[in-house]
C-alpha cells in the first residue's frame, strides 16, 4: 500500500524511550493536581463573585448608645457621635448617600420585635446609619471601622459585612496560592519534559547525526519530538483528568456537608468543566513546544 | 559562476582537542564534474578530509568553501541545504540499523519533503540497481555487510548529489559487484557529479584511471594517471 504523503516518517526510535512511561505518568499526575486546583481556584472565585455582590452597593453603620446617669446628656452624646459619622462618610469618595435614621424610622423597625404598646423614648436606642455606595466602590471594612472608631467611638459596622470582608480576603489569598501551584505544576512538568529530552537526544545521537549528514534541518528532527512528546502530553492529560473529575466531585460533595453555606456558594459552572476537559489539549500543546524548543536549543550547539 | 570549485580548501588544517595537526596547512580544489581517488596510508587523514567536505566538521584552521559558500560563517540551515547537494557513503555505512533498506535509502528524499510517490518509485528502482530489490523491507541490522554497503552507496545517489564523496565504497562488496558500482560513479560523474573516492583498492585505481589526492606526512598532493611510476606507488 503506498504511504500517503501526509504521512510523517519517523527516522527516530522515540516510542521505545524508557522514559516515555515516567513522563506519561508525570504528566497524569501534573494535570490531574492542575485540574484539581483550577476546580478550587475557579470555585473560589465563583464564590467571591457572590460575596463581593452581597457587600457591595451599601453599608450599615450603627451607634451604640452612651451610658451614663444623665439620660438626656447621654443622648446627646449618641447624636453628637452619630454626626460626626455621618461627617466622615459623607467626606468619603466612595459614598453617594449617606441617611441617618429617624426616631420614627428606628420605632418602625424595632415594632416587629417590641410591640405597639412599649415607650421607645425611655429606652436607649441605638443611632443608624445607612450609606449608599456609588457603583463599583470598593471599600475596605477595617480600615472604615478603625476611622470611625477615632471620631465615634460608639459606632460599629455592620459585624456580617466585617467578617464577610476578612473572609474575602482569605479567600483572595488562597486563589493567588492556587494559582501559584498551577504556574509550578506547569514548571515543573516542562522541567520533567526539557530533561527526559535532552536525555533522548543523547540516546539517539547517532541518527541524529545521520539525519543532520543527510541534509535534516533542526525543524525535521524537533518535530519528530514534538509529535511524540505531544501524544504523551494528551493521553497523560486524559489520564490526569479522567482521575480528576471523580476527586472534584468527592471534594464538592464533601463541601456541601458543611453548614452554613458559606462553601456552598462555591460551585463550577459549565465554562469551569469545559476549561478542565480541555486540559488534555493544554497538556498535549505545553508538552509538544516545550519538547520542540528543547531540540530546536540543544542542536544549536552541534555543527 | 560554472568556474568557481565545487570544494575550496584554503590552508585548512585540523586537529582534535589538543593532540597534534592530523592535516595540515592544506590547499585543495575541486572544479564541477571532477573526479578523484583520496588515498594515504591509515592515520593519514582521509577520514577527517572527507568529513570537512561532507560538512561533519569545520578546520581547526583555514577555511573551507563549497559551492561558493565559505562554511565558517554559514548559519545551520544553509548547512543543511549544501549537505543535501553532498552524497556520502560511509566506511562504517552509517545506516539506520532499525529501518528498512528502503527506508534508508528513502531518507534523503523524504528530508527534503519529496511527494511519497515519487519517492517509492526512485527508490524501488535504485534498489533493484544495487540488487537489494528482494529485501527491501529487511530490517538493515538483518543485512549482510554486502549489502549494507549498496545500501548505503543506493542512499548517497539517490537524490543525484552535485558532489559524491565515498569512504571505501567498495570495501565490503563482491569482486563481481566492485566494477558496477565504480559504473555507476563513473556514469553519475559524466553527468556532471563531482566524485571523490577514498579507496585502498589498487585494482580499482588501475582500471579506473582518475587523478589522485595523495596525503602524506599530513600534506597533500594530486598525482595525474599520467605521472607513471609516482601513479603506479600509490
Amino acid at each position: 500500500m503506498l504511504r500517503s504523503n501526509t504521512m510523517r516518517h519517523r527516522e527516530l526510535p522515540l516510542s521505545a524511550d524508557s522514559s516515555n512511561l515516567f513522563l506519561k505518568v508525570m504528566i497524569s499526575i501534573a494535570v490531574f493536581l492542575f485540574a484539581v486546583t483550577l476546580a478550587g481556584v475557579l470555585s473560589i472565585n465563583s464564590m467571591l463573585v457572590n460575596w463581593n455582590s452581597s457587600i457591595l452597593g451599601s453599608l450599615t453603620v450603627q451607634i451604640i448608645p452612651v451610658n451614663g446617669v444623665d439620660k438626656l446628656k447621654a443622648k446627646n452624646e449618641t447624636i453628637v457621635q452619630e454626626q460626626r459619622a455621618v461627617a466622615l462618610l459623607e467626606a468619603m469618595p466612595e459614598t453617594q448617600k449617606v441617611t441617618p435614621l429617624t426616631d420614627a424610622q428606628l420605632e418602625q423597625l424595632l415594632k416587629p420585635w417590641l410591640g405597639d404598646d412599649v415607650d421607645l423614648s425611655n429606652l436607649p436606642m441605638p443611632r443608624l446609619i445607612d450609606v449608599k455606595l456609588k457603583k463599583g466602590a470598593e471599600i475596605n471594612f477595617m480600615t472604615l471601622a478603625e476611622k470611625l472608631a477615632t471620631v465615634a467611638p460608639q459606632a460599629s459596622l455592620d459585624n456580617h459585612k466585617l467578617w464577610l470582608n476578612k473572609l474575602i480576603n482569605f479567600a483572595g489569598g488562597l486563589k493567588m496560592l492556587a494559582l501559584s501551584i498551577l504556574v509550578l505544576v506547569i514548571g515543573i512538568t516542562s522541567g520533567a519534559i526539557f530533561y527526559s529530552t535532552q536525555t533522548s537526544l543523547g540516546l539517539h545521537k547517532d541518527i541524529i547525526e545521520i539525519l543532520h549528514l543527510l541534509g535534516a534541518k533542526d525543524t525535521y528532527i524537533a518535530q519528530q519530538y514534538a509529535a511524540k512528546t505531544a501524544l504523551l502530553g494528551f493521553w497523560g492529560g486524559i489520564v490526569g483528568v479522567l482521575f480528576a473529575i471523580p476527586t472534584i466531585f468527592v471534594i464538592a460533595h464533601l463541601a456541601q456537608q458543611i453548614e452554613g453555606g458559606i462553601i456552598n456558594e462555591a460551585h463550577l459552572s459549565w465554562g469551569g468543566w469545559t476549561a478542565i476537559l480541555c486540559l488534555p489539549l493544554f497538556s498535549m500543546l505545553v508538552a509538544m513546544q516545550t519538547a520542540y524548543y528543547t531540540v530546536k536549543r540543544t542542536l544549536e550547539k552541534m555543527m | 559562476m560554472s568556474n568557481t570549485p565545487i570544494i575550496e580548501m584554503e590552508n585548512v588544517s585540523i586537529r582534535y582537542g589538543r593532540g597534534p595537526e592530523v592535516l595540515r596547512n592544506i590547499n585543495l580544489s575541486l572544479q564541477r564534474g571532477s573526479f578523484h581517488y583520496l588515498t594515504g596510508k591509515s592515520g593519514a587523514g582521509k577520514t577527517s578530509l572527507l568529513s570537512m567536505m561532507y560538512l561533519a566538521q569545520k578546520p581547526s584552521k583555514g577555511s573551507v568553501s563549497v559551492f561558493g559558500n565559505n562554511v565558517n560563517f554559514a548559519n545551520r540551515n544553509a548547512l543543511a541545504m549544501f549537505r543535501r547537494r553532498i552524497g556520502v557513503v560511509f566506511q562504517d555505512f552509517r545506516l539506520l540499523e532499525h529501518s528498512s533498506a528502503f527506508d534508508n535509502v528513502a531518507l534523503p528524499l523524504r528530508v527534503c519533503g519529496m511527494d511519497e510517490r515519487e519517492i517509492r518509485k526512485r527508490v524501488t528502482e535504485l534498489l533493484k540497481w544495487v540488487e537489494i530489490d528482494r529485501s527491501t523491507s529487511a530490517i538493515t541490522s538483518t543485512l549482510s555487510g554486502g549489502e549494507k554497503q549498496r545500501v548505503a552507496i543506493a542512499r548517497a545517489v539517490i537524490n543525484r548529489p552535485d558532489v559524491l564523496l565515498a569512504d571505501e565504497p567498495t570495501g565490503n562488496v563482491d569482486n563481481d559487484i566492485a566494477p558496477k558500482l565504480m559504473k555507476l560513479f563513473v556514469e553519475l560523474n559524466k553527468l556532471g557529479t563531482t566524485v571523490v573516492i577514498a579507496t585502498h583498492n589498487e585494482n580499482l585505481i588501475k582500471e579506473f584511471r582518475y587523478p589522485t589526492i595523495h596525503l602524506k606526512n599530513h600534506s597533500l598532493s594530486i598525482i595525474n594517471p599520467e605521472d607513471g611510476d609516482e601513479y603506479a606507488e600509490i
